[in-house]
């Protein structure tokens, strides 16, 4: 069909794929921060201490209600006009992806530490072990199999919702895609096509294969 | 009524050289098994896990399909089997014969989104085209013989285990089967449920209904069997119209085994060996 | 402090914008339930063919950003000379988006029926019709709630993306007002406020319907 030619042209195809790198590199950042903070929340919303509680529970309903795009822009224009804070464009997305990922993984550690029976606590308590030993040994491992398939499938989404990032003005895929388009606006009217399609199909390239991990990983461990 | 009345004088479950096979199984799970049921007795099958008495049960219910083999109602049959028919699904049979071998299972099969009298009473108005007032009547009176008569609007939710199979056999019982069908129905229930499930069902068995029971209650095998059947394998290890010589008086070595495994003896040793 | 003159100036504005927003929203979902229903037939049926396109499909549309597909939509179909407004191809990206994450919330409430539901009907004589009104369908719809209304709520707030295809739905208020005046915590406030009063009564709404319709625990 006539204007797929544009993908041939030198520079189209390295340049999406640079542009794809600032993507990953955005949720793959945010995915590893979101870890450690996920954890400690997920820590954090199993204590008793009520207020605790209330304020867990406030933080992960707010990120939950709220659109991806809202939050972008709440972190974008708010903090930098509150505090004086220069964050750049890609520090707000990752900051944003950051409390976002931290809240559901946050919520995923609860409900796996809250999952692992009561039986399993006492029994090791009964053989002996110590509170770090129990927690290291035995429910470490068993949350790790309901955690990890979850995971998997949070950092796809992550990896989806890094394309609001072009919104704020990042030079990612999307972004880079838009400038190939202006470029050759003339030479190639169709190119608006392909190159939507292809950055389309690149994303589909990055997700696909982390949601057929998660999917496996769920299969495999369910029947545990 | 007549017409219930006049088919069951005559009724009995009759199954000839039934084959059973599934797909991609070198050997059958039933081999050959032939018995019959005549009417108003109660028949008992018993034997080890994996011996094929569940299966036997779903494919007298329909629920899967025979590969040799017949299976025979009231003189009239029912089900041929047919090789390379392992993978085929649910026998086609009509829901007039469907309604006529009544089928309690282990657990989970009120429906959840019915009342106790919505269970009971859905089959007799959807498929038989009862009256519903009279549907209902008798739902009534089955609750009442079971001693659920205050649960009727109960969801299934709200009743316990026991309850909840007492009312799966007042389910069956309406359409008035001329074969009952019992698969394991007390082994999911905690054991201070399980006498009173039984109790009903012996209750049954005094009032003249055909079963047909696979049970692991041996006792309870023992108490309501006119006769019985051990199953072992996919094949017939013994067979006894006289259900109790079966328990006292076992024919094969194998069925003696069997019956010991239920059996505890403490041997202890003579006290001066252990002073 | 908040500047409440401005607040209560522009309150209307972002009245109107929800109003795009829940338009759009209402429009998608019902696609994308229509879709999903079809989808879930076609799976739960085996339908050959069929089948394997509808997986691909779920693949395609689970597995990219709905911002990609919306400029997909807009701006590359019309070069095949597909015209439409944006209004359209925000209510079909949505249907799109949110027809595979439909299909398998219906796909895994059906699935979490026991099979012994489906042999009790069966044994007590009833038709595979009736089994399927009395008995399935009542149960899938009761299993699948969750599911559908986490989706609904998922969907309303992936609508934000449609103000890059420059509807003036919520997100493009703020936009506009932050880029226009510089006040930009009221419009942030009006922007949460409103968001806030869309998904609120929405996820309680959700919660609500899933006790009422839960056999389990009514």
């Amino acid at each position: 069909m006539s204007g797929a030619e544009i993908l041939l042209e030198p520079g189209v195809i390295p340049r999406l794929l640079q542009g794809l790198w600032v993507t990953v590199w955005i949720a793959g950042v945010s995915v590893a921060l979101s870890v450690p903070v996920g954890l400690i929340v997920g820590w954090l919303m199993t204590m008793k201490n009520p207020v605790v509680r209330l304020l867990t529970r406030i933080y992960l309903d707010f990120i939950r209600i709220m659109p991806q795009l809202a939050l972008l822009f709440i972190a974008f224009y708010g903090f930098a006009q509150a505090w004086n804070w220069n964050l750049d464009a890609t520090g707000a997305c990752v900051f944003v992806f950051v409390l976002w990922g931290g809240a559901e993984l946050g919520d995923l550690v609860r409900g796996a530490l809250e999952s692992i029976p009561k039986a399993q606590y006492e029994s090791s308590y009964v053989l002996g072990l110590s509170g770090w030993q129990t927690f290291t040994k035995v429910i470490l491992p068993q949350a790790l199999r309901r955690l990890l398939p979850a995971s998997v499938n949070l950092a796809t989404r992550i990896v989806k919702t890094t394309s609001l990032a072009v919104l704020l003005g990042v030079v990612e895929v999307i972004k880079v895609g838009q400038q190939i388009i202006d470029a050759n606006r003339f030479q190639y009217p169709t190119g608006t096509l392909w190159i939507y399609g292809v950055i389309f199909l690149m994303y589909f390239i990055v997700c696909w294969p982390l949601s057929i991990v998660a999917r496996r990983l769920e299969k495999r461990w369910k029947h545990d | 009524m007549t017409e219930q009345v006049a088919r069951t004088t005559q009724a009995s479950l009759d199954v000839r050289h039934l084959v059973k096979q599934y797909a991609n199984a070198d050997k059958p799970v039933l081999n050959d098994i032939s018995f019959s049921v005549p009417h108003g007795k109660v028949f008992v099958i018993v034997g080890p896990s994996g011996s094929g008495k569940s299966t036997l049960l779903r494919t007298i219910a329909g629920l899967e399909p025979i590969q040799g083999g017949t299976i025979s109602l009231n003189g009239e049959v029912i089900e041929t089997g047919k090789p390379g028919t392992e993978s085929a699904g649910r026998s086609k049979r009509s829901s007039e014969l469907r309604t006529r071998v009544g089928m309690v299972f282990q657990s989970y099969d009120l429906f959840p989104n019915k009342t106790v009298l919505g269970n009971i009473t859905l089959a007799p108005t959807l498929v038989q085209k009862r009256d519903k007032a009279e549907a209902e009547q008798e739902a009534i009176a089955l609750l009442e013989r079971v001693g659920l008569a205050d649960r009727k609007n109960a969801w299934p939710h709200e009743l316990s285990g026991g309850q909840r199979q007492r009312v799966a056999i007042c389910r069956a019982l309406i359409l008035h089967p001329e074969v009952l069908l019992f698969d394991e129905v007390t082994a999911a229930l905690d054991p201070e449920m399980v006498r009173e499930v039984l109790d009903v069902m012996l209750e049954l068995a005094d009032s003249g209904q055909t079963m047909l029971i696979v049970t692991h209650e041996m006792q309870f095998a023992r108490a309501i069997a006119d006769q019985i059947i051990l199953l072992e394998g996919g094949d017939i290890v013994e067979q006894s119209d006289d259900a109790e010589a079966f328990f006292t008086n076992p024919k094969t070595e194998r069925a003696r085994r069997f019956l010991r495994t239920f059996e505890f003896d403490r041997h202890r040793k003579p006290a001066e060996t252990t002073a | 402090m908040l500047d409440w003159a401005f607040v209560s100036h522009y309150a209307p504005f972002f009245v109107k914008g929800a109003e795009i927003t829940l338009i759009i929203s209402v429009f998608g979902i019902i696609l994308a339930v229509v879709t999903g229903l079809v989808c879930a037939g076609i799976e739960i049926a085996r339908v050959p063919v069929l089948r394997q396109i509808v997986r691909i499909y779920i693949e395609l549309s689970r597995n990219t950003p709905l911002l990609v597909q919306l400029y997909f939509l807009y701006f590359g179909l019309p070069k095949l000379g597909v015209v439409w407004s944006a209004e359209q191809c925000a209510i079909v990206g949505l249907g799109f988006l949110g027809g595979s994450y439909m299909a398998e919330a219906m796909r895994g409430g059906l699935e979490t029926i026991p099979e012994v539901q489906r042999e009790s009907a069966y044994v007590l004589g009833l038709s595979p019709w009736q089994t399927l009104s009395h008995v399935v369908v009542p149960q899938a719809i009761s299993t699948s709630i969750p599911g559908v209304v986490a989706n609904v709520i998922f969907l309303i707030k992936e609508s934000s993306v449609v103000s890059a295809i420059a509807l003036a739905d919520v997100m493009y208020m703020a936009k506009d007002l932050i880029g226009m005046y510089y006040d930009t915590y009221e419009s942030l406030f009006l922007l949460i406020v409103t968001y806030l009063v869309i998904l609120l009564p929405i996820s309680l709404l959700g919660t609500w319907l899933e006790r009422r319709f839960d056999y389990e625990r009514r």
